[in-house]
């Protein structure tokens, strides 16, 4: 074993002169290797995130398809040149990456700003088993003008009510909703008795009727799209269809003051019309 | 090549894994490439977070400081050292600890598999396997110095 570490060049022993030039050569060989995985693995990182972030999943809106009008939950102001859609799964982990990743910043400037209306509309996929607990639950908020805080607490804490965590989601649920309802006996009588089970099955519906098959999907302007996207390309989708409509966006951004109806913040959600 | 050089080479290989899972937890990257099992539900678990750091940073960490050490180790005032190669054993033991406790969660609390993980996994499996061989090697040489 220790004529092996004198051939490596770690040894200090008789022939130690032809050893080193052995092990010189092996050392320049051994940190080309490690240059070229360096290179390859930083060309592989930038690769993925730049593929990864590539939007492949976009079609037009079919414009045969039924007429989104009071469904769902809206937040912004009424007046906003351009409403964007998000259909969406509570218990879908992307559109939970959206909700807290990217949604925040969608709020802040370009719902706070004045460009957009936000209107999510459910749509639980059969893969999740606690999703539609979920999104009667949210409606139960709603009714006491909560939803998008609602909204915001589901996702925060999608692990801890989603299929993998528990499979008695209404309890969980009623102890998230009872942190942000003002009157809890009201909210958990309305996910005892499923009250809100109907609402859902519309946006479900809704959602069926306009060919939407995953989540999260958003509808900017003529455009579907079926996958998870970052801030910059909402809002390069929204300038866009803007642009196209013909209407002006309000030109500050970022003026959170302004979004009288962003969920989260003390106004709480504004329904539909 | 020696077997401190194969843990730098496979660190670096870990280090860059875990960048990938890294950026993804950060939103950089925006979905994961899987094939097999379940990485989104795995990478957005409360467990893919450990001391307010997504575990796939601390991973990136584990695997900078076994480069770190792998390459210190081919250094001549290092080449014989007992107490790196033990330094070396202990981290990789560490990672295994850490690692089967992961791979716990995966099995029976999260009910998901990430390809990613696993991958990990056998990464720090080799790290700790060639640790104790360059220990052993390390004290041979003691030994034979010795006599």
């Amino acid at each position: 074993m220790a004529n092996k570490r004198v051939e490596t060049g770690r040894g200090r022993k008789p022939g130690v002169v032809k050893a080193s030039k052995k092990s010189s050569t092996s050392n320049r060989a051994f940190y080309l290797i490690i240059a070229v995985i360096a290179i390859g693995g930083i060309a592989a990182l930038t690769y993925a995130s730049t593929r990864s972030n590539a939007i492949v999943n976009a079609s037009p809106v079919d414009t045969t398809l039924p007429l989104v009008k009071s469904e769902g939950y809206v937040m912004g102001s009424p007046t906003a040149p351009l409403e964007v859609i998000e259909f969406g799964d509570f218990e879908c982990p992307q559109c939970g990456r959206f909700a807290t990743l990217t949604e925040p910043d969608v709020r802040k400037n370009l719902v706070g700003g004045g460009s957009i209306r936000l209107r999510y509309i459910d749509f639980p996929l059969p893969m999740h088993p606690n999703t539609w607990n979920a999104s009667r639950a949210a409606a139960c908020a709603d009714e006491q003008g909560k939803f998008w805080e609602m909204h915001d607490a589901l996702f925060a804490n999608q692990d801890h009510w989603d299929g993998a965590a528990t499979s008695n989601p209404d309890k969980v649920l009623k102890q998230i909703g009872d942190q942000i309802v003002p009157d809890k006996s009201k909210f958990e009588h309305c996910v005892d008795t499923k009250q809100t089970q109907a609402k859902v099955q519309a946006h479900w519906r809704l959602a069926e009727a306009r060919h939407v098959n995953g989540t999260p999907t958003f509808v900017i302007g003529d455009q579907q799209i079926g996958q998870v996207i970052n801030y910059d390309q909402f809002k390069q989708l929204v300038d866009s269809a803007i642009a196209k409509s013909g209407k002006t966006a309000p030109a500050a951004e970022g003026d959170a003051a302004k979004a009288t109806t962003v969920g989260g913040a003390k106004d709480g959600s504004k329904k539909a019309p | 090549m020696t077997k401190r050089m194969w843990m730098a080479l496979i660190s670096l290989a870990g280090l860059f894994l875990g960048a990938y899972l890294t950026l993804y937890k950060f939103g950089v990257i925006g979905t994961l490439a899987c094939n097999v099992g379940s990485c989104e539900r795995v990478q957005t678990s409360r467990w893919s977070i450990f001391l307010g750091l997504p575990v796939a940073t601390w991973g990136v960490g584990f695997y900078v400081l076994m480069l770190a050490l792998s390459i210190a180790g081919l250094q001549p005032r290092f080449a014989e050292s007992r107490r790196l190669s033990l330094g070396i054993v202990l981290l990789a033991g560490w990672g295994v600890v850490f690692t089967a406790w992961l791979n716990y969660l995966e099995a029976f609390v999260i009910n998901a598999w990430c390809e990613w993980c696993l991958g990990s996994a056998a990464i720090v499996v080799v790290l700790f396997v060639l640790a104790v061989t360059d220990l052993r090697e390390t004290r041979a040489i003691e030994g034979g110095d010795e006599e």
